[in-house]
């Protein structure tokens, strides 16, 4: 003879809940998807995100890279034959993935005041699930434009990229790169805009804390000829790991004077994770 | 189990206290949130929530949602608690109207019911299908591929009601939904909600117009300062009031008229009387104006030179569901004055009406 202890759960439940985390990952999934389709329509709609994202990082490579290359003729043994165009080349793949992924968090706040995001944590899904669907779209919009960058400046004759792991190995990585700091500086963005309540806030606190990782990330100026502090500041800096890969895997020569692809993908992959985390521990309200 | 099965929304003895704001606001209108408040909609029902502004409608419509989790006490939509982790399963079967506008105005009409399909789960034709046919009926479906920015308020309200109702909700929360609508579209709104009323969805109504509630609640609840004062049906709620106006305007009014008032008894019993315009004009509250009125006939004919030609009109206001409410909850909800005039010995009135009450 058997007894029971508790009373079985209603049939109908039991099932609605074995369902329920059968479809749930499917669930996430469309939902994630849902969301990207939207949010890549949104950034296709505003014509003038799509075309400044593309030209100030090559109004900057004409400019500034032509401006430093005569004017200055640098000397650094890491500016290949003093061309600074194509040593500025990644540094503007990495600045056009900072801008742009920030560009596309900001997001987040539109969708708060007008009332977007009340009805999306209204949908039968974790308020992390909304986050995430938000993030990919704009880690994939960062993405496409940072490589619309680097595949322009394959294609610009003055710049001369010497792809030491083969054009297609040099391609991989880069791509694989660019995708890991985009998911970087969306966990980031991110992290600040789920506790930062304003968006002037947010964009304070993102111009204060990206100018001087830009500046400080080797995109304009190799860090190996800086003083000792701002050259351990610079080490310091996740962007400077993001610079550091695209300039190995299709600018430099050899990895001398470089981290390397391999430590750079790991640095950056670790903070994009750790960021993440942060970011998804703390939902939104609805309210 | 039946009575969980035939209730869409049941809550128990639900508290949830707001953390104090940081920012010194001041108390108006802020929501302290809900304090030990018991709720039931059965399938198929719609339920009133009227209160004033902070009074706890939306901490209850939040609670319900899974935005919000009770502090104590329990939140059973459709059968299953509401904890933070059913949430989205329970909100499977949930449809909300936020109070404020709550549509991104870059996206078109059919982009938005598409994105919210394709977050619960629709796709494909079936979803085609079902946005076509909502569009139909709320009159937008000329209007699917525009943007929603290049809509009036009105049917940027029906497309958000379009959405709500997009994935067959067993439950239908609705914050305020007619707030700042034109007569046009709070009709249509309402329009479509009796349809969806008629197909079985229960409904949660927030709402400070009275009328509304009045016309589409099959029962009220008052709430004020987070807790759910009273609740039943509105003509339960106006019969319990027994709080007519009457205004009689006379040729002369009898001499002793007050006093022959005063000594009126049983459901026409005179509550508060008051003599304006040099005695012509008699403001009176009774608990049945259909009783009082024959009595007041008979009252003039007994006065020889003033027959019940003496009367040269009567106007009745019936209490309404607004009086009702005023009298539980205290707070007018229009701003206008209870009775249209202020009555002698109102207070008093509704000092006896609270005593029936309590």
């Amino acid at each position: 003879m058997t007894t029971r202890t508790a009373p079985a759960p209603p049939a109908k439940l039991v099932v609605a809940a074995a369902t329920g985390r059968m479809s749930s990952l499917r669930g996430a999934t469309g939902a994630c998807l849902a969301l990207l389709d939207r949010d890549l329509r949104a950034f296709l709609r505003s014509r003038s995100q799509v075309y400044s994202s593309v030209l100030l990082p090559l109004m900057l490579l004409a400019i500034l890279g032509t401006g430093v290359s005569d004017g200055l003729e640098p000397s650094s043994a890491i500016i290949r034959d003093g061309d600074y165009v194509s040593y500025l080349a990644p540094g503007m793949i990495a600045m056009t993935a900072l801008f742009s992924s920030t560009f596309s968090s900001a997001s987040f706040y539109r969708d708060r005041d007008n009332g977007v995001l009340r009805t999306l944590l209204a949908s039968p899904h974790h308020a992390r699930t909304i986050l995430l669907g938000k993030s990919l779209a704009a880690v994939l919009i960062g993405s496409v434009q940072a490589l619309a960058i680097l595949g322009i400046a394959v294609l610009v004759p003055g710049i001369d990229f010497a792809w030491q792991y083969g054009w297609l190995g040099g391609a991989a990585i880069a791509v694989a790169g660019v995708l890991t700091l985009n998911l970087l500086l969306s966990g980031f963005a991110l992290a600040v805009s789920t506790r930062i309540r304003s968006m002037q806030g947010f964009h304070l606190v993102m111009n204060l804390v990206l100018f001087p990782l830009l500046f400080l990330s080797g995109a304009f100026f190799p860090l190996d000829t800086l003083p000792d502090w701002l050259r351990i500041l610079g080490w310091l800096n996740p962007l400077t790991y993001a610079v550091d890969l695209l300039q190995t895997s299709a600018y430099a020569a050899s990895n001398e004077g470089f981290f390397g692809p391999w430590i750079d993908l790991a640095v950056l992959s670790a903070l994009a994770l750790l960021l993440f985390g942060l970011a998804l521990g703390r939902a939104p309200k609805a309210t | 189990m039946s009575d969980t099965d035939s209730s869409a929304l049941r809550l128990a003895g639900a508290t949830y206290r707001h953390p104090a704001p940081t920012s010194d606001g001041g108390d108006e209108g802020v929501s302290r949130g809900v304090e030990d408040v018991s709720l039931s909609v059965a399938a198929g029902e719609v339920l009133g929530l009227l209160g004033p502004n902070g009074s706890g409608k939306s901490t209850v419509l939040s609670l319900v949602a899974g935005f919000l989790q009770p502090q104590s006490g329990v939140v059973e939509v459709l059968g299953a608690p509401v904890s933070a982790a059913a949430s989205p399963a329970v909100r499977r079967r949930l449809g909300v109207v936020f109070q404020d506008a709550s549509i991104d105005p870059m996206m078109t009409v059919g982009e938005t019911l598409r994105l919210h399909g394709r977050l619960f789960g629709l796709g494909g034709a079936r979803l085609r299908g079902q946005i076509d046919v909502l569009l139909a009926r709320m009159g937008l479906s000329d209007r699917a591929g525009d943007r929603v920015e290049t809509l009036s308020g009105g049917l940027r309200r029906r497309v958000e009601l379009a959405r709500a109702v997009l994935h067959e909700p067993a439950l239908l929360l609705l914050d305020e939904p007619s707030l700042g609508l034109d007569p046009d579209s709070r009709s249509a709104l309402w329009d479509l909600l009796d349809g969806v009323r008629a197909e079985g969805a229960a409904m949660l109504l927030a709402t400070n117009d009275v009328g509304e509630a009045e016309r589409a609640c099959d029962r009220v609840a008052f709430l004020q300062a987070g807790r759910v004062v009273t609740t039943g049906t509105p003509s339960d709620l106006r019969r319990a009031l027994r709080h007519d106006s009457v205004r009689v305007e006379w040729r002369t009014a009898p001499a002793d008229v007050e006093s022959r008032l005063a000594a009126m008894t049983g459901v026409g019993a005179v509550r508060a009387a008051r003599l304006a315009d040099g005695g012509t004009t008699l403001h009176v509250t009774v608990d049945d104006a259909s009783a009082f009125v024959p009595a007041l006939f008979a009252l003039a004919g007994s006065n020889g030179s003033n027959g019940p030609g003496g009367i040269a009109g009567i106007r009745i206001r019936e209490s309404t569901l607004e009086d009702a409410y005023f009298q539980q909850v205290g707070v007018p909800l229009q701003g206008e004055p209870l009775l249209g005039e202020p009555l002698q010995g109102s207070t008093e009135a509704a000092a006896a009406a609270n005593g029936r009450h309590s």
